[in-house]
């Protein structure tokens, strides 16, 4: 039945797992009297490794663009699973759904990628007709389990995964639609880099609100919810990071250290901390929203590029795409 | 014979003239993904692309004002330009050509879609 939706609503092919397991090199960074340890671990059959997220059962996810694969990571053991995702694959975005899959924006093959994590079987969701090369972006899960993708060609979309129905709607003001975060409260938000705003989405009918930084052109490239449902979101041309708060409607925003600062992605952990890049610091920075202070975590490398970063409790990670390595950022507690 | 071998010449031009205008048409549909980043507009700012226009024989990371990664920045301090060869072979895998630039490989093209992009883009 459920094979049976799939066909009928536009699943593209399967593809079969192709499973490499190797471990990988891992250098801790010392960083004598901080609470942080920062750890990278060289992935390199994960070409261009980017998005990244938990997998649930201590291992992570991570989206090679570079070479079409995604692979699965264990820090325990250091050893990482690479996973086909079929010929021309360019994968950008991972979620984990409530299936326990990690679900990808696939957008080399214009598909949404589901990967079974017990199996690691490949199924692929076609974008329908007309909404070729859409640019595909970020995925995100709301609560009723509907996984909603951006594209940066211009459109959102979403895919229930029960039936495999898939709808594709133009953004409002064209071009841009990136990251994608959904908020305590249930609400689905987007950022529009090239469009120079955040939305809501309503996840009910789909139309879109807009609403307006207060820096004009500041390039909102990324969005994360916080837990009091604020709206954080990486600028990339004004090199800020800024809150929105969904519930008053005010906005905050501070810029990022440095000179030219290019503020790329941002991530909010379970305390509230927010985590962003910095292209032109080639640098994460750990932004403290109750003291204003930022702490920073310059790359051992040149041209890091951290595109985007997630995590679990006590652990912020991402994936240096420009030296195919993953680096995980442990906040130490105090004793 | 002289005029026959003429006139095969002036077909084959007007032939091959009319192929690569339908690439570059080709190309043009192709580059509307792009336009998320890139303007071919060089009085567009804000832009996270810089504007594409006049990229034969350009300089890497050579467009005024734009502020570029440090890999393009090495790039145009090496004297790199743009050409067919390199700009297929950037579109394929940017970072294979610039290491450590800002941009992602646009996905979902062929050899020969990016083959059409070129010429349009060279041609502008």
């Amino acid at each position: 039945m459920l094979r049976r939706s799939f066909l009928k609503f536009g699943l593209a092919g399967i593809a079969a797992p192709s499973l490499i397991l190797r471990g990988a090199q891992a250098t801790e960074q010392p960083r004598p009297g901080s609470p942080f340890i920062v750890t990278y671990f060289d992935v390199p059959e994960i070409k261009g490794s980017r998005d990244v997220t938990d997998a649930g059962d201590g291992t992570l996810w991570v989206c090679g663009q570079r070479n079409g694969t995604l692979g699965r990571f264990d820090p325990r053991t250091r050893q990482v699973k690479v996973i086909s995702l079929g010929e021309g694959a360019a994968p950008h975005g991972v979620v984990r759904g409530p299936d326990g899959a990690a679900w990808v924006t696939e957008g080399g093959q214009n598909a949404i990628a589901r990967v079974d994590d017990k199996s690691h079987k490949v199924d692929l969701f076609a974008l329908p007709p007309g909404r070729e090369r859409a640019n595909l972006n970020t995925p995100v899960f709301d609560k009723k389990g509907i996984l909603w993708f951006t594209g940066q060609s211009g459109i959102i979309g979403r895919l229930d995964p029960k039936t495999g129905k898939m709808e594709v709607f133009d953004a409002p003001r064209g071009p841009g639609a990136y990251g994608i975060t959904l908020t305590p409260s249930g609400e689905v938000w987007y950022a529009s880099l090239a469009g120079n705003h955040i939305a809501r989405i309503d996840t009910e009918t789909a139309s879109v609100t807009v609403v307006e930084p207060p820096t004009a052109g500041q390039g909102a490239r990324r969005v994360w919810s916080d837990s009091k449902n604020r709206i954080w979101v990486s600028e990339w041309n004004s090199g800020q990071v800024s809150a929105y708060d969904t519930e008053s409607g005010s906005w905050k925003g501070w810029k990022l250290p440095g000179d030219k600062p290019r503020t790329y992605s941002v991530y909010v952990d379970d305390a509230d901390k927010v985590w962003l890049t910095d292209f032109a610091a080639n640098a994460i920075l750990r932004f403290d929203p109750l003291t204003e202070d930022f702490n920073s975590f310059p790359s051992d490398r040149a041209g890091a590029n951290v595109r985007q970063m997630d995590g679990r409790s006590g652990e912020a990670w991402g994936g240096e795409s420009g030296t195919n390595r993953l680096v995980r950022i442990q906040t130490v507690k105090p004793a | 014979m002289r005029a026959r071998l003429v006139a095969l010449a002036m077909f084959v031009l007007a032939g091959g003239s009319g192929a690569m205008a339908d690439e570059a048409k080709r190309g043009e549909a192709l580059f509307q993904s792009c336009r998320s980043c890139h303007s071919l507009d060089p009085g567009r700012p804000g832009m996270a692309g810089p504007p594409l226009d006049g990229l034969a024989g350009r300089l890497l990371g050579s467009a005024w004002g734009f502020d570029y990664s440090p890999g393009f920045r090495q790039a145009r301090a090496q004297g790199l330009r743009w050409d067919a060869e390199r700009l297929e072979a950037y579109l394929a895998d940017p970072d294979s050509i610039v290491p450590g630039g800002w941009m992602s490989p646009p996905g979902g093209l062929s050899d020969a879609d990016r083959a059409a992009m070129a010429v349009f883009l060279l041609e502008r």
